[in-house]
């Protein structure tokens, strides 16, 4: 009769038993062992831990794995937040950021505008650009002075650099001013080292000419052009462009001249209104002449 | 309440076109706002609210123009006033009658404005404003206003509004 298998359960068991026991109480012997007697161990361990180090790298690299994906993948929302409110504080910085260095570009003109003011010989009263070009007709500004501040019409325009053009209408808080590259302003100019003088005007292509200029006037690209004073709206003396260009048909009586302005009328943001100004030109009889002899 | 809708619509305009012209100018060309919102209107309403809206706006802009006062008022208004008759005239308004329309307009109003403008103008003068200034202001104005009335159109489709802002007849 064959014996059954489970009968000899018992009994490995039990030896598996005493040799676990066995080997639990031998090492805990070993740990009562002096230090110089555990070296040994070591040597046994040594090829233990080249065993080892293959799974427990395997463990460690899956662990990094798992660690990267939730730090990028799960961990990242809270990121992913913060970088979307800091993305937030940066447009609103660059935003602050624009509008200070807008306001220090304004204060800057302003201020040569005001130093131009206070050392020039002429009263002004400095006022902003706040609208331009209201028709492709007009070449003009909207200013933001009006017969409150003491503008009126027919006043003139310029900045530090030099002539812009001439109030047209002035409503209680604002004015409009009509550029020197627009056909229906007209001043008198002079070129400065000849001193002949001629007419300002605009034309529809928007460019400037000097009209009316002596046919033996000697005048040579380069030249520069200044205001005559001989009307009320400008003092003498102030700058208007340079001669571009000279021409004068076989026909034509008299000379003429294209300009390119000083002042870049597109790119206004401030200008001073001329209140009045001292005449550069005395108003004095000139000295008599020596009187030639008689023959 | 409507009214002081129009009027500050008729403002914003005007301020839109002395602030906001430089940014959409092409080549020097500034669209004339004040013309197309009132052919707009017209076309949208009928011709006593183009008249009236074209009038208010053509004030406004005349108060910060250089020309003198009228010019504009007179030349929108009658503007605004004939775009609203196409709605009578033609069935239904589309983006070509509008087209047509606002050509024609925009073309008038310019001419009106260049010979109060530039009176004595000689004529080479004349012709490189009608050219360069007139023609392409037009065509300009043509393409704003047939590009708006497109997009307000689908919109109203869209939203299945059929009677859109249109007044008494």
């Amino acid at each position: 009769m064959p014996r059954p298998e489970h009968t000899s359960l018992p009994i490995a068991t039990g030896r598996r038993r005493f040799f676990l026991g066995a080997f639990i109480l031998f090492l805990f012997l070993l740990l009562f062992l002096p230090r110089e007697s555990q070296e040994w161990l070591g040597q046994v361990g040594g090829p233990m831990a080249i065993i080892l180090e293959g799974p427990l790298h395997g463990v460690a690299a899956i662990q990094a794995s798992v660690r990267e994906i939730w730090n990028h993948y799960f961990a990242l929302q809270q990121v992913w937040e913060e970088n979307q409110r800091l993305k937030q504080e940066i447009q609103q910085l660059q935003g602050e950021q624009n509008r200070l260095r807008e306001q220090a570009i304004l204060a800057r003109e302003f201020q040569i505008l005001s130093m131009y003011q206070k050392t020039a010989p002429l009263s002004s009263i400095p006022a902003r650009i706040i609208g331009r070009n209201l028709s492709n007709w007009y070449k003009a500004m909207v200013i933001n002075k009006g017969t409150r501040d003491g503008i009126h019409a027919e006043m003139g325009v310029i900045t530090n650099a030099g002539v812009v053009g001439r109030v047209v209408r002035v409503n209680p808080t604002t004015s409009i001013v009509l550029l020197l590259s627009d056909p229906n302003v007209a001043i008198p100019g002079m070129i400065q080292t000849s001193r002949d003088e001629g007419i300002i005007q605009g034309t529809p292509q928007g460019n400037i000419h000097m009209k009316y200029l002596p046919p033996l006037s000697p005048v040579h690209v380069g030249d520069v052009v200044v205001t005559s004073g001989l009307t009320d709206d400008f003092p003498r003396g102030l700058h208007i462009g340079h001669i571009q260009q000279v021409t004068k048909a076989a026909t034509d009586l008299f000379q003429s001249g294209e300009i390119t302005p000083v002042v870049d009328f597109s790119k206004l943001e401030g200008v001073l209104v001329i209140t009045s100004f001292q005449p550069t030109v005395s108003a004095e009889s000139p000295p008599p002449a020596e009187t030639l002899p008689v023959p | 309440m409507i009214i002081v809708w129009q009027i500050v619509l008729c403002l914003g305009t005007v301020v839109a076109q002395a602030t906001l012209s430089t940014l959409l100018s092409v080549n020097n060309i500034y669209p004339d706002l004040c013309l197309i919102f009132a052919c707009l209107v017209g076309f949208f309403t009928n011709e006593y609210k183009g008249l009236l809206i074209g009038l208010t706006v053509g004030l406004f802009q005349d108060l910060l123009a250089p020309g003198g006062i009228g010019l504009n008022m007179i030349l929108k208004g009658l503007a605004g006033s004939l775009a609203g008759v196409t709605t009578h005239t033609v069935s239904t308004v589309t983006t070509g009658a509008v087209v047509i329309v606002t050509l024609v307009l925009s073309l008038g109003c310019g001419l009106a404005s260049l010979i109060v403008a530039y009176p004595s103008l000689d004529g080479s003068d004349a012709f490189h404003a009608i050219t360069w200034i007139l023609v392409p202001q037009a065509l300009y104005n043509v393409l704003l206003a047939a590009g708006i009335f497109w997009l307000t159109h689908k919109v109203r489709h869209s939203f299945g509004v059929v009677h859109f802002a249109r007044g008494r007849r």
